[in-house]
């Protein structure tokens, strides 16, 4: 039963369902002033309806497969996205008590489950058997290889700090001194993060002034809106990893809980949504020059960093 | 000037007649001389070929083209005549590409609309024009329209038929060993509009482009004929929403031409005014597509906001936002009611408000001047050798405004200068922008007061000066007159017949034309990411492109 509960509710399908419609109605609502706009409005009180609707009416379409593709690949990759996208849920300590898999390798099993989703997008690109999915599917793969190298050095920081992989323990160690010192770690993992997530100014793979959609481009209905959840599933295993690892998960101020875990995670959002709403897109080479050039590097600073800080003040342990 | 007068004495001329200030009007007896004496103006200095115009005279036997010459520099023009037999098999032409790679395309559109041969054209395809079209000449006076159109589903068809064909052979007519492969960019497409660009590409590399224009071809220039000289300014100002004032501007300046009607200051006033308040809107519309391509739509949204108010002065005066139709031959088609200003007066005093913000975050924004700075480049040379023309000309450096060189309206009484940036590159056609908005700004309020004054002052009747009645029926007649339209240089040339009800012939020729035409130049070797900054940043209108 309890198992049943966390697939199903909490954190497992309806949660990631409402976090995808809650999360879409506050990127929209946050956007809106931004560019002088209402936003939504009319649906509900201040318009919280409308992405609930949006999504049902995705729904209801017709799902159209394009002649000449595998229907197989084409229908079973946003699916096979979906899960992998929610399936870190089950190994962040949303509170005290609850990572559903309790493991001492959680942060492996994090780095891991987000690192194969973009493979999953290019797929979903590559068996589109349309040229500007290719080309989408091709950027995802060049830009996923180039941000994942900083994405994971940034993310073992913690590991290396406290010297173990076991997210629970890294939550209950930290502290504001563990929080500084990690820092760095931090802002690397951030930036890694808009590009890993696609977002600007990384919003290279679903360039739609260049190549419309991206991989998108063939999706419709159901299809499309699988894909669209497995989007906001991985903003929020990627928010969370941020939270956990280096923002100290559920700990708060007065007391401890899931409403400070969320509270980060919104913060995070609303920093990638100001940037997404002030910045200009940059090239894929420019991407790659900058990763390559600077964000790996740092990134590798940063590790020696965290060894020397463990020595000066945790004595080496 | 003179020194083009002696260049023509060289060659049998039927005259040789000054024309307005600043241009020379000649008609060669051959055109088997037209080479020779293109290749003589070219050493001279005039280095833009403008456009090229043919006329259809069925009575005569005789298809007249007409060349206008620019030289960007000193501000000569010439416009040569010459006439060529009009019969299909006869009627051709020595190319002047060649000598004159503006004048590429506007041969392919005289090919393909009235059928003229250009001999050594390198690349003479029939252009804007659908599959339906090709080889039948629809603007000759014969053509017969309601007998094309009766025809409509063998029509559709062949457009339909042509399309797959070229799609299903795109990559089979390429070499089978390379990675190369044709894209289409447009013209369903996000940041197209109704353009094409067949676009050969290597992976993210650009090959070369290929523009396919003709999606929204309205066959205006023929329309016009069918309306009278009034009811031309609803085809006229359609060419394109964004800048509607100043293109109805040039129509009617030239069918005054003709008429031999002076308008009143005031009217000449109204249209500095209204004209500055579209382009603005136009302007607008062009710094925030920029940014839109770049993927951020925040300016757009911001400009938008901004842009509103001076909408809302456009419809208090001719109750519509964006089609006014608001110029008229003899003057403005309404007369001023003095609270209007108010609203202008609002939307002036927004625009201060706003204008400081955007120049500080986006302006000034580091990742867009990154990406922007090194795309796109043309040097002054291209400018003049291509004939390009507003903001894109001024962006390299290159001095030329027709408000200035040639004061149409009130201009010759504003106080404005040259805006021009050094580069050539996306970002200064980028900033190009602004810095004409806070121009256009001022000429506004220049306008604004001196109507103000004028009114005051008794000098001025807002509600009746407005117009000069222009007659119905026009004299033959020939005029061309030139406007510095929002996106470029606009070149309108009206020919009428004798007692003529209607326009026999008006050409319009589009900036837009020539940018489209710069497009493979510029983006060869470039990246997929570079087109669409490249692409917008010519600012061009694809409702100018086809006409």
């Amino acid at each position: 039963m309890e198992t049943l509960i966390q697939a199903f509710i909490f954190p497992g399908l309806l949660y990631v369902l409402l976090w995808t419609v809650g999360l879409f109605w506050f990127f929209r609502k946050f956007m809106a002033p931004l560019h002088k706009r209402v936003g939504p409005y009319f649906n509900g009180p201040a318009g919280s309806y409308q992405t609930l609707f949006d999504l049902s009416k995705l729904l209801t379409k017709e799902s159209i497969t394009p002649h000449g593709v595998n229907p197989y690949l084409f229908s079973m990759m946003p699916l096979l996205a979906v899960i992998t996208a929610m399936l870190p849920a089950a190994f962040i300590p949303w509170t005290e008590h609850l990572p559903v898999v309790v493991t001492s390798y959680g942060l492996l099993a994090l780095i891991v489950l987000i690192g194969i989703e973009p493979f999953l997008l290019f797929l979903t690109g590559f068996g589109s058997n349309n040229k500007y999915s290719f080309l989408g599917g091709i950027r995802v793969l060049t830009q996923a290889i180039s941000m994942e190298t900083a994405f994971f050095l940034a993310a073992l920081s913690p590991a290396l700090l406290f010297g173990t992989m076991n997210l629970s323990i890294i939550v209950e160690q930290s502290s504001w001194l563990s929080f500084l010192i990690l820092l760095p770690g931090f802002l690397l993992y951030f930036i890694a993060l808009l590009g890993l997530l696609e977002q600007p100014p990384f919003n290279i793979p679903d360039a739609e002034q260049e190549i419309v959609y991206g991989f998108y481009t063939e999706y419709s209905g159901t299809n499309y809106f699988l894909l669209k959840l497995a989007e906001f599933a991985e903003f929020m295993a990627v928010f969370a990893g941020a939270v956990t690892l280096f923002l100290g998960g559920y700990k708060g101020i007065l007391f401890d809980g899931y409403t400070f875990l969320f509270i980060k995670m919104l913060l995070i959002a609303v920093v990638m949504m100001t940037i997404r709403a002030a910045t200009p897109r940059i090239t894929l080479k420019q991407m790659l020059s900058f990763s390559w050039r600077y964000l790996v590097p740092i990134s590798l600073l940063n590790v020696a960093w965290i060894m020397m800080a463990k020595i000066l003040f945790f004595g080496g342990v | 000037m003179e020194k083009i007068k002696t260049l023509l004495e060289q060659f049998e001329t039927e005259y040789v007649e000054d024309y307005k200030k600043i241009w020379i009007k000649t008609k060669l007896s051959s055109s088997n001389d037209l080479l020779a004496v293109a290749a003589a103006l070219k050493k001279e200095g005039l280095r833009s070929l403008s456009t090229v115009s043919p006329t259809d005279f069925p009575e005569r036997e005789v298809m007249e083209l007409n060349y206008f010459f620019e030289d960007l520099r000193t501000k000569r023009n010439l416009w040569l005549k010459c006439d060529i037999p009009r019969a299909l098999e006869q009627c051709e032409i020595e190319s002047l590409t060649p000598l004159f790679p503006s004048a590429s395309w506007h041969e392919r559109e005289a090919y393909s609309m009235f059928g003229v041969r250009f001999l050594n054209h390198p690349d003479l395809r029939p252009i804007i024009v659908s599959e339906d079209f090709v080889g039948k000449t629809p603007f000759r006076k014969d053509f017969d329209w309601e007998k094309h159109e009766k025809d409509v589903t063998n029509n559709i068809q062949m457009i339909v038929d042509a399309f797959k064909n070229e799609q299903a052979n795109n990559e089979i007519n390429l070499d089978s060993e390379s990675s190369e492969t044709v894209l289409n960019w447009g013209p369903t497409h996000p940041a197209s509009g109704p353009i094409r660009l067949r676009i050969h590409t290597d992976g993210e590399d650009v090959i070369s482009v290929d523009p396919d224009i003709g999606y929204v071809w309205r066959a205006l220039e023929y329309l016009v004929t069918k309306k009278d000289f009034v009811g031309a300014i609803v085809a006229v100002e359609r060419l394109c929403f964004m800048d509607n004032i100043n293109s109805m501007v040039g129509y009617s300046m030239a069918v005054e031409e003709i008429a031999g009607t002076k308008i009143t200051p005031f009217a000449k006033w109204m249209r500095v005014l209204l004209g500055e308040t579209a382009r603005m809107s136009s302007h607008f519309m062009g710094l925030g597509g920029f940014f839109n391509n770049l993927g951020l739509h925040t300016l757009f949204m911001w400009n938008m906001d901004i842009r509103e108010y001076f909408l809302d002065f456009l419809e208090s005066y001719s109750g519509a936002r964006i089609a006014t139709a608001a110029i008229e031959p003899g003057g403005v088609r309404y007369g001023l009611d003095m609270t209007m200003l108010d609203e202008l007066q609002k939307a002036l005093n927004k625009f201060d408000n706003g204008i400081d913000d955007i120049y500080t975050i986006f302006v000034k924004n580091p990742t867009m001047k990154m990406r922007s700075y090194d795309v796109g480049i043309l040097s002054t040379e291209e400018v003049e050798i291509y004939g390009l023309s507003g903001i894109v000309a001024r962006g390299s450096g290159v001095e030329t405004d027709i408000r200035i060189d040639e004061p149409y309206a009130a201009y010759d009484e504003v106080d404005m200068k040259y805006i021009t940036q050094k580069d050539g590159s996306a970002y200064d056609r980028f900033v190009m922008l602004f810095e004409e908005l806070k121009q256009s700004v001022k000429i506004i309020k220049q306008a604004k007061k001196r109507i103000e004054d004028g009114v005051a002052s008794g000098e001025f009747n807002p509600t009746k000066d407005h117009m000069v009645k222009v007659p119905k029926k026009l004299p033959k007649g020939e005029a061309i007159s030139r406007v510095e339209w929002a996106r470029g240089e606009v070149l309108m040339h009206l020919v009428t017949e004798e007692k003529a009800k209607s326009p026999y012939r008006l050409k319009l020729r589009a900036p837009s034309f020539n940018h489209t035409m710069m497009l493979d130049h510029l983006l060869k070797g470039q990246t997929l990411s570079d087109i669409p900054l490249v692409f917008c940043s010519l600012y061009f209108c694809q409702g100018y492109l086809d006409r």
